[in-house]
């Protein structure tokens, strides 16, 4: 164990990184301050209930503050430059923190400009990858549909929880046939199957068609959306017309300088050493979750995984993050968990009742295990021993 | 003569190297060549099915003997 009481850590974006980070640092007796540009904290995968469930979004929003170990100091600001080689951050307002240690937690950016008729689009029926508001907007499309067809309209895979999309769809498809609505549901995917991993996608693909009322495209890669004439084009011609369209946004790095500026890629994604976690070049400042440019999917796991590996390596210890995802595609009643690491693709799955209600269960222990990390890592350790890929191996689960 | 660019997805298993391949591809024109290095055993069927069914030309697969696979790309089917 280091010798941490009284240094000082600054910690980026109070998501999910974030705040697992700031409470882990804080009960070593650390001074840690988060700095974060939203004073609401959403537990983002529910804007799947919102969506397409119409649950209220307060069920899913926290203050960040009730989230905190009160020793952590909040500042609900903007940070906007980080010079690491003087360990110094400046927020917004012009104030400046020095650091012993920085985490950058900041999430990824989401872009709704890099496509025609994105942003356009958002505006008029929602989206559930932004906000809680946006995702209920969602939902009043959803239940005014009463007939055609809904697109759930995929232009980029380098995404948050890449099955997101197919959750939406599923759950979607749900509602139209439990109001015995004639409305189709279509999934427009850019790669060669209806998931990014061709096993899995085998087992999606089976229980899309076993709802009858979806269908999709692969290899679907979309050019523009014409708002006047509400057709998806592909960059190869191909027209699809849609009733209501909800798209998933373009992610991008966070919007934040840094002083060397190459430690970001041409999409604004941190550098770090993908297991150390470390930003490229420095051992006194780390990235985490989704702003950095680990080629892992970009899930809470990784984030939460992530705070835990950079906590330990400040503690002095050797610890390595291993890459390892877990994102649940759910249906309303079953589910399966996309699981990989850097060594391992998506192990196979099958869809199982059991699964939804660990899906229930992950829910229900979100927000308690932000606030307390320490005391929930049993229950998350266990179950991620008896899940890693290697264990799982061809058999799958 | 199109532009040439060279898309790195070695060590990405999820999301494939599909995930990286396809931003290169919004950003090229038609004319313009893209070289992919992989290690995602599942990229060799993955490229040649998206390159058919997007209407592209697959110049070159092959995987050394390190195991890294490369696939060159004309992009010919844009509108
Ligand atoms: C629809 C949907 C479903 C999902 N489902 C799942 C799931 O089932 N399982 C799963 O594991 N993951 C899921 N995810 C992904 C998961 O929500 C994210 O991967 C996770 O939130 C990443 O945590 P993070 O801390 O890296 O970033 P975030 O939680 O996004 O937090 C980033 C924070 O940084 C702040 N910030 C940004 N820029 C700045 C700045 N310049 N200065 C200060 N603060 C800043 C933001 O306000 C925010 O508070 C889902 C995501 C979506 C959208």
């Amino acid at each position: 164990m280091r010798a941490l009481k009284g240094k000082r850590a600054v910690i980026v974006g109070g998501g999910s990184g974030g705040i697992i980070a700031a409470n882990l640092l804080a009960e070593d007796g650390m001074d840690v301050t988060l700095v974060t540009d939203n004073q609401y904290h959403f537990f983002q995968p529910a804007n799947l209930f919102i969506a397409f469930r119409g649950d209220p979004a307060e069920k899913y929003t926290r203050n960040v503050s009730e989230l905190l170990n009160p020793k952590v100091r909040l500042r609900v600001e903007r940070a906007k430059r980080v010079d690491l080689g003087n360990r110094t951050i400046f927020t917004e307002s012009g104030i400046k923190i020095d650091y012993d240690y920085l985490v950058v937690a900041a999430g990824a950016r989401l872009d709704y400009d890099s496509l025609p008729g994105l942003r356009e689009t958002r505006e008029m029926y929602g989206d559930y990858y932004s906000t809680p508001q946006s995702a209920a907007k969602v939902w009043e499309t959803v239940k005014g549909l009463q007939v055609g067809k809904f697109v759930i309209a995929v232009p980029d895979l380098i995404i948050k929880c890449p099955p997101a999309p197919h959750k939406g769809t599923f759950l979607a498809a749900s509602y139209f046939k439990r109001e015995g609505r004639s409305v189709e549901v279509e999934l427009l995917y850019p790669s060669p199957h209806i998931y990014t991993e061709a096993e899995l996608a085998k087992t999606v693909e089976e229980k899309m068609r076993t709802f009858g009322n979806i269908t999709f495209r692969t290899s679907f890669m979309i050019d523009s959306i014409d708002v006047e004439k509400k057709t998806v084009i592909s960059m190869s011609g191909e027209e699809v017309k849609y009733d209501a369209i909800v798209s998933i946004p373009f992610h991008k790095g966070p919007d934040i300088e840094f002083e060397p500026s190459n430690v970001k890629d041409d999409d604004s994604f941190i550098k770090v050493d993908k297991n150390k976690l470390n930003i490229i070049g420095y051992d006194d400042s780390y990235a985490i979750g989704d702003c950095t440019n680990a080629p892992t999917s970009k899930t809470g796991v990784a984030a939460h995984l992530g705070a835990f590996t950079v906590w330990k390596r400040i503690n002095g210890e050797n610890a390595k993050y291993s890459g390892r995802t877990n994102c649940p595609m759910i249906t309303e009643d079953e589910a399966i968990f996309v699981i990989s690491d850097y060594e391992h693709k998506p192990v196979r799955q099958r869809f199982s009742k059991l699964k939804r209600l660990m899906e229930d269960i992950f829910v229900a222990m979100y927000f308690p295990s932000l606030r307390y990390p320490k005391r929930f890592e049993p229950i998350f350790d266990a179950y991620f021993k008896a899940t890693e890929p290697e264990v799982l191996g061809e058999r799958g689960w | 003569m199109g532009e040439k660019k060279l898309v790195d997805a070695r060590g990405m298993a999820c999301p494939g190297p599909i995930a990286k391949l396809t931003r290169a591809y919004r950003e090229a024109k038609n004319g313009d060549i893209i070289e992919i290095l992989a290690t995602d055993q599942g990229f060799i069927p993955d490229i040649k099915s998206w390159v058919e069914s997007t209407g592209n030309k697959l110049l070159e697969l092959g995987q050394d003997g390190s195991g890294v696979i490369r696939a060159v790309i004309e992009v010919t089917a844009k509108k």
